[in-house]
C-alpha cells in the first residue's frame, strides 16, 4: 500500500474523549443537577474531569462513582455529588446515567468502527482500483504492441497470400493454354499425319518413277528396234502400276499442300492468339479475337456443341494482345464445362458509342443469385473438389480489370448463364 | 499485535475468526458472549448486516489486568466470510496475533472451506502475516449435520499439517469454548516468548487463558 494514503488497522484503541461528545454527556450531567445533584462529572481513569457540572451552591460529599466500560475496560467514572440526604434519590439517577453514557458511547463506538472499516476498505478498494488501473494501462500498452504487431503480420500474411494467389493464377492461365496446346496439337496432328503418310507413298511412287526412268535409259542405250522397245516399256510400266501411281500422285500432293496450309494456319491463329510477337500494348479487334479463339478450339467444339455467332462490327481496343484471348478461352471453356450434354453457346458483341459489350451465354444450369456475388473469387469453383482449381473466372476478372471492364453474370434467356464483359472504348 | 505501550503499560491483541461464508464465525462469537462469565469481557458488537450476513465485523472484546498492572486488551474479530467482501477481511486481518479458522463439516462445502483456506493463506501474506508462525486453529462447525465429513477425514486431512483441529457444534455452544482456549494458549506462548509476561509481568498462561475463558457459573 502507498505511504500517502490514509492507513488504519480496524482495533486501534479510541479514547473515550473521542467517542462522546459535550453534547452527550452535559446534558445528562446537568440533569443529574436539576434531579438534585450539587456536582455530576466524568473522570478519566487518570482522575482528571473529563465533563463536569456544578451548582454555584459547591460541590458537597460524593455520593456515588460507577466505572463507565469502554470495551470491557473502566475508562472513566461517572462521579455523583450533593448533601448527604440526597443519596437514596441520587443512587438509582447514577445507575440511570451511566446506563445512558454506555448506550451512547457503544453506539459512537459502533459508528466509529462501521466509519473507519468502511473509509478503509474503500480506500483499500481505490487503492486496487488504482494499481488495476496501472495494470490495465500496462497491458494496454502490450495489447497495442500485440496488435501493432499483428498488423504487420496480417500484411506479410495478406502479401504472402497475393503472392500465392498470383502464382495460381499464372498456373490456371498456364492450364487453360494446356488445354487449348492439346487441342491445337491434335489439330496439327491430323493434317501432319497424312502429310507424313502422303510423303511415303510419294517416297515410294518416286522409286518407281525412277525404275522407270533407268528401264528408258538403259533400252536406248541398246539401240533395239523401236517396237520391241514400245512393247517391253509397256510391260514395265504396267508392272509398276505407274497408271494408277499418275493417278493418284496429283491426289496426294495437293491433299498435303492443303494439310501443310492447315498447320501453317493454325499456327498463325496461335501466334495471334498469344500475340507471342508483341510486347507491349496493340490494337485488336474483339470480334476478331473472339473467332481465334473459336477456331483455337474447333477441335474441342466441333460436333459437340453449337456455337451462336452474333457479333457487330466493334472499334478496335488497344491493350496487351494476350488478354481477350484469356478472357474468351476461360469463359467459353466454363461454357463447356458447365453446360451438359449438348451444349449451345451464344457469343455476341456490340458498341453503344461508348462500351463494348461482349456476351458469352450457354444453356447451362445458370449461377444461383446467392452465389453471383463469389464466382470471380480466386479459388471458388462449384466442381467438386480436386476438379478445379477454381482459378478461371478470377482469371476473367483480372484480365477484365486490365482493360478497364467489368464482368458479371446474368440469366440468359432461357435459362443459363449469360457472361457480359463490358469495355470502354474511346472513339480517339 | 495493534498495540503495546511499554510506558502506558498496554498491550492489545487481536484474534480473527476466518472461514467461508455461513460456516458459524459469528456464532461463534455469539456464543462466546453467552457462555462467557461478564467480568472483563465487552460486549459483543455486531457491526452492519445484511440479513444475518456480516458485511464488516463482529468484535467481542476482553480486558484483563496481569498482576503487573500490565493492561491487557483481547479484541476478537469475526471477518465476513462472502467472497465479495475481501477488502474488509485483509484489513480486519492486519497486525492479527491468532486466527481460528471455521470450517463448515458439510460435504458441500469441502470447495467453500479449500478456497477460503487459500484465501486466509493469500491474504495473511498480503499483510506481511506467516500463516507457518501464526497461531492457528482450525474449527470444523456444525459436526451436528448429518451430512459432516466424518472426523476421521478430517484428521487424515489435517493432522500431518499439525494444526491443531477442534470439532464444533457452535449453534449447541459444543467446542467454542475449547477453540478459543486453544488459541488464546497459543497467542500467549508467542508473546510471552517476546514480552515475558509470565516472568516480567507474573501472568502465567493457565491465568491468561482461564481469565478470558472462565465460564459462568450455572445459576
Ligand atoms: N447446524 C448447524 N448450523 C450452524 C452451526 N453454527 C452456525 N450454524 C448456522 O449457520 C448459519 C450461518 O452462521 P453465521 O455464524 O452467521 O455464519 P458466518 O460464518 O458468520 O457467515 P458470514 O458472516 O456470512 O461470513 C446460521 O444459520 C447458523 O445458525 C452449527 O454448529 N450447526
Ligand atoms: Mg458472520
Amino acid at each position: 500500500m502507498s505511504a500517502d494514503t490514509l492507513h488504519f488497522v480496524v482495533g486501534e484503541e479510541k479514547k473515550v474523549r473521542e467517542l462522546l461528545l459535550d453534547a452527550d454527556v452535559l446534558p445528562l450531567l446537568k440533569g443529574a443537577l436539576a434531579a438534585g445533584a450539587s456536582c455530576a462529572r466524568v473522570t478519566g481513569d487518570d482522575g482528571e474531569e473529563l465533563w463536569g457540572a456544578c451548582s454555584p451552591a459547591g460541590r458537597g460529599g460524593l455520593l456515588r462513582s460507577l466505572p463507565l466500560m469502554l470495551e470491557g475496560e473502566p475508562v472513566a467514572h461517572l462521579e455523583l455529588f450533593g448533601a448527604p440526604e440526597m443519596r437514596e434519590r441520587l443512587e438509582p439517577l447514577a445507575s440511570l446515567l451511566i446506563v445512558a453514557l454506555d448506550t451512547v458511547l457503544r453506539n459512537s463506538l459502533k459508528r466509529v468502527l462501521t466509519t473507519e472499516i468502511h473509509t478503509s476498505v474503500v480506500n483499500s478498494s481505490h487503492e486496487e482500483l488504482v494499481a488495476m488501473n496501472a495494470e490495465l494501462a500496462r497491458s494496454e500498452a502490450r495489447y497495442r504492441e500485440l496488435a501493432e504487431n499483428l498488423e504487420l503480420r496480417v500484411k506479410e500474411r495478406t502479401a504472402e497470400l497475393r503472392r500465392a494467389q498470383a502464382h495460381l493464377l499464372q498456373q490456371e492461365k498456364m492450364a487453360a493454354v494446356g488445354q487449348l496446346a492439346a487441342g491445337v496439337a491434335h489439330e496439327i496432328n491430323n493434317p501432319l499425319g497424312f502429310i507424313t503418310s502422303n510423303l511415303h507413298t510419294l517416297q515410294k511412287y518416286v522409286a518407281r518413277f525412277c525404275a522407270m526412268l533407268q528401264f528408258y535409259r538403259e533400252h536406248l542405250e541398246l539401240e533395239q528396234p523401236r517396237e520391241r522397245l514400245v512393247t517391253e516399256a509397256e510391260t514395265k510400266w504396267r508392272e509398276l502400276k505407274l497408271p494408277h501411281v499418275m493417278a493418284d500422285v496429283g491426289d496426294l500432293m495437293a491433299q498435303s499442300l492443303a494439310g501443310a496450309e492447315r498447320v501453317s494456319r493454325i499456327v498463325a491463329d496461335l501466334k495471334g492468339f498469344s500475340h507471342v510477337d508483341e510486347s507491349g500494348e496493340s490494337v485488336v479487334d474483339l470480334n476478331q479475337e473472339l473467332e481465334r479463339t473459336l477456331t483455337l478450339l474447333s477441335h474441342q467444339l466441333a460436333g459437340r456443341a453449337e456455337i451462336v455467332k452474333e457479333l457487330q462490327p466493334l472499334p478496335e481496343v488497344k491493350c496487351q494482345g494476350q488478354l481477350p484471348g484469356q478472357i474468351f478461352l476461360n469463359l467459353i471453356q466454363n461454357a463447356l464445362t458447365h453446360a451438359g450434354a449438348s451444349p449451345r453457346i451464344t457469343l455476341s458483341s456490340c458498341f453503344d458509342g461508348e462500351r463494348i459489350r461482349i456476351s458469352i451465354a450457354d444453356n447451362g444450369p445458370g449461377i444461383p443469385a446467392a452465389l453471383r456475388g463469389q464466382i470471380f473469387d480466386p479459388f471458388f469453383t462449384t466442381l467438386p473438389v480436386g476438379s478445379g482449381t477454381g482459378m478461371g473466372l478470377a482469371v476473367v476478372w483480372e484480365a477484365v480489370l486490365k482493360l478497364q471492364g467489368t464482368v458479371a453474370v446474368a440469366d440468359a434467356p432461357g435459362g443459363g448463364a449469360d457472361f457480359i464483359i463490358t469495355i470502354p472504348a474511346g472513339r480517339n | 499485535m495493534i498495540e503495546f505501550d511499554e510506558k502506558e503499560r498496554r498491550m492489545v491483541l487481536k484474534l480473527v475468526y476466518y472461514g467461508p461464508a455461513l460456516s458459524g464465525k459469528t456464532t461463534n462469537l455469539l456464543q462466546l458472549h453467552d457462555l462467557l462469565t461478564r467480568q472483563g469481557r465487552g460486549e459483543l458488537m455486531v457491526l452492519d448486516t445484511s440479513g444475518d450476513r456480516t458485511i464488516y465485523f463482529d468484535l467481542l472484546p476482553f480486558f484483563l489486568t496481569a498482576p503487573s498492572g500490565l493492561k491487557i486488551k483481547v479484541k476478537v474479530y469475526t471477518v465476513p466470510g462472502q467472497v465479495c467482501h475481501d477488502a474488509t477481511r485483509k484489513a480486519v486481518l492486519q497486525r492479527a496475533d491468532g486466527v481460528v479458522f471455521v470450517a463448515d463439516s458439510n460435504r458441500a462445502e469441502a470447495g467453500s472451506n479449500v478456497a477460503s483456506f487459500d484465501n486466509l493463506e493469500r491474504n495473511l501474506s498480503l499483510v506481511g502475516l506467516d500463516i507457518d508462525s501464526i497461531p492457528l486453529v482450525i474449527q470444523f462447525n456444525k459436526r451436528d449435520l448429518p451430512a459432516a465429513v466424518p472426523e476421521e477425514e478430517i484428521r487424515t486431512t489435517w493432522d500431518p499439517t499439525g494444526i491443531p483441529v477442534v470439532l464444533a457444534s457452535a449453534l449447541n455452544g459444543h467446542g467454542v469454548a475449547e477453540t478459543f482456549a486453544l488459541v488464546a494458549g497459543l497467542v500467549y506462548d508467542r508473546i510471552d516468548a517476546r514480552f515475558a509476561l509470565a516472568a516480567k509481568h507474573g501472568l502465567t498462561r493457565e491465568r491468561f487463558v482461564a481469565k478470558l475463558t472462565s465460564l459462568k457459573e450455572e445459576p
